[in-house]
């Protein structure tokens, strides 16, 4: 069983410039992406980003600690999301960016910190699938929680459905 | 695409749910475990009712098999792909005025019983 | 893979190969337009391939499938066969699901695609092709010729992209109520229709180019969206006229949040 995740190449550049603008005081930033699953053979699953919301400004919480920590309101936004986003099954990855080139991964914080949220998406959203996504410059990772799972699944790809076609591999470099 | 609730509740009489499947602009209405009139085989099968105009007609019945009628009929579409799902429809025209879902849904129906 | 064998296409991008590699392609339908594009595909080095086509080889097709030969009619051999000698001929390490079927009847492979080719006979065929590319995010190339009766007679074609996002066929104004409404009350059945290798070429050609400049970007141009005609008594492929008058610019047909397994709402 393997998951993917799409995306279309208008919302990668959405995401992309958003997460890339500076912050008045983070080092990064942060946002919510929507998206729904669909089914591939041997029981594999595709995620299919659809939407892509930006976390205000002030929305941040000033904490020289990390790169960027998004505040309760922003939780309370995206559990609400969450929430009416059921009758759809649509789930919630966050995202956010590492401003290197090549393949990317979880840092120490966010392995710590962002699956966190996951059970209280989970509880809102419970036959959804929810997760994480983290963008490099020129690549993407993503990790998935399927309806139900406490632990995640590392996407094999992640693909830029636009021009360029972008087919980021788990495990292989650019 | 919203339909009139009392209208919804009146197409349950016809089978045992009815939920909405959207697909592009049309809202299709999912009637499961529709009852067919007398004389088809099988007895029950799903239903998808489309109540605006497609493929040149003012409303659609599909249907989760192809059924055997009493009298024969051209199956047209033998098999339309709708909501990741195979469905038959026979050439079946309803011209009616204003109708309800209902009063459509039956209208598809007596396509089964009428002789041509 | 000797570096040797891509030399030639080195205009497309240092990371080219890879590009293209990686992605995966789905064609539906390996009749005389499938059987061309397969053949192009192999030779510029795509490795991962999802087909399906139920049909053997006949003698009526001999005039136009690409990679068919005399003795594969009496021995019945399956399109997919020839398509995956075709592949494997030249990408030994290719990984090709083949489905001797509709793709309708086993809809999960194809979902695994980035890129899918539509060379399929009907409007439905088209219409069902767009719909399942939309709903899994797959950019859709479609193919299609036709010969028009007349002295002398007419040969037309078209090559269409349609992507998630951007304008779809119906936009264009090549998928219309009228076509499906006219072939919905032909029972769809358009009987044996006049086909031969050269349109077929031209068309599986410039569907092929659009793909390749889609996964390697080596035009940097915009391609939003594409609707070719083909004029096959001009020899000329030009964009349709409808693309000029079109007042659309964004879809209103598919919503960007209609993705993923149909959900039914209780109601």
């Amino acid at each position: 069983m393997s998951i993917s995740i799409k995306l279309t190449g208008g919302l990668h550049r959405e995401m992309v410039t958003d997460l890339a603008r500076p912050h008045p005081f983070a080092a990064e930033r942060a946002g919510f992406a929507f998206g729904r699953v669909g089914s591939l053979s041997n029981e594999s699953k595709v995620i299919l980003l659809c939407l892509y919301h930006s976390i205000p400004d002030n929305q941040y919480v000033d904490d020289p600690t990390v790169g960027a920590r998004i505040g309760s309101e922003a939780i309370t936004w995206a559990m609400q999301a969450v929430y009416y986003g059921r009758p759809g099954r649509e789930g919630i990855f966050h995202v956010h960016m590492h401003p290197h080139r090549g393949r990317t991964g979880m840092s120490g914080v966010d392995r710590r910190e962002l699956p966190r949220l996951m059970p209280g998406f989970q509880a809102v959203g419970r036959d959804a699938a929810h997760g994480i996504i983290i963008l490099s410059l020129d690549h993407g990772a993503g990790w998935v929680w399927l309806p139900g799972s406490k632990e995640p699944v590392a996407a094999s790809t992640v693909s830029v459905i636009g021009k360029p076609l972008r087919v980021f591999e788990k495990g292989v470099g650019r | 695409m919203e339909y009139p609730k009392e209208q919804i509740e009146e197409l349950k009489t016809y089978c045992s749910k009815v939920r909405a499947a959207t697909e592009g602009e049309i809202t299709y209405l999912y009637l499961e475990e529709l009852r067919l009139p007398a004389g088809c085989t099988p007895e029950v099968c799903d239903g998808l009712l489309c109540p605006v105009a497609r493929d040149g007609y003012p409303s659609r019945l599909f249907l989760s098999v192809q059924v055997s009628p009493p009298y024969p009929r051209n199956w047209n579409v033998s098999n339309a792909r709708i909501g990741e799902k195979n469905w038959y429809v026979f050439s079946w025209k309803v011209n009616l005025v204003s109708p309800t879902l209902a009063q459509m849904l039956v209208a598809h129906l007596t396509g089964f019983t009428k002789e041509k | 893979m000797s570096r040797e064998r891509f030399s030639r296409q080195s205009f497309l991008g240092r990371d080219s190969e890879e590009r293209i590699a990686r992605c995966t392609v789905g064609v539906a339908g390996l009749g005389g337009g499938g059987s061309h594009i397969i053949q192009q595909l192999a030779h510029i080095g795509f490795q991962r391939y999802v087909v399906y086509d139920g049909d053997v080889v006949e003698e009526s097709n001999l005039n136009r499938l690409v990679g068919a030969r005399s003795v594969d009619v009496p021995a019945q051999t399956p399109k997919l066969h020839i398509a995956r000698m075709m592949i494997y001929g030249l990408q030994p390490n290719a990984s090709v699901r083949g489905c001797a079927g509709r793709w309708q009847d086993n809809p999960e492979p194809l979902r695994e695609c980035q890129i899918v080719f539509g060379c399929v006979d009907s409007y439905q065929g088209r219409h069902e092709l767009e719909v399942a590319c939309r709903r899994y995010l797959m950019h859709y190339i479609d193919i299609g010729m036709d010969v028009h009766g007349g002295a002398p007679p007419v040969i037309g074609g078209q090559v269409i992209l349609s992507s998630a996002g951007s304008l779809c066929m119906r936009c264009m104004g090549f998928l219309t109520e009228a076509k499906l409404a006219e072939e919905a009350a032909r029972y769809g059945g358009a009987g044996a229709r006049p086909q031969v290798v050269w349109p077929n070429g031209v068309l599986a050609s410039t569907a092929v180019g659009l793909a390749v400049d889609i996964v390697t970007n080596w035009t940097r141009r915009a391609l939003p969206y594409a609707y070719l005609v083909y004029d096959g008594n001009q020899g000329t492929v030009k964009e349709s006229a409808t693309l000029r008058n079109l007042k659309i610019t964004a879809c209103p047909h598919f919503s960007n949040s209609d993705v993923g397994d149909p959900v039914l709402l209780e109601l």
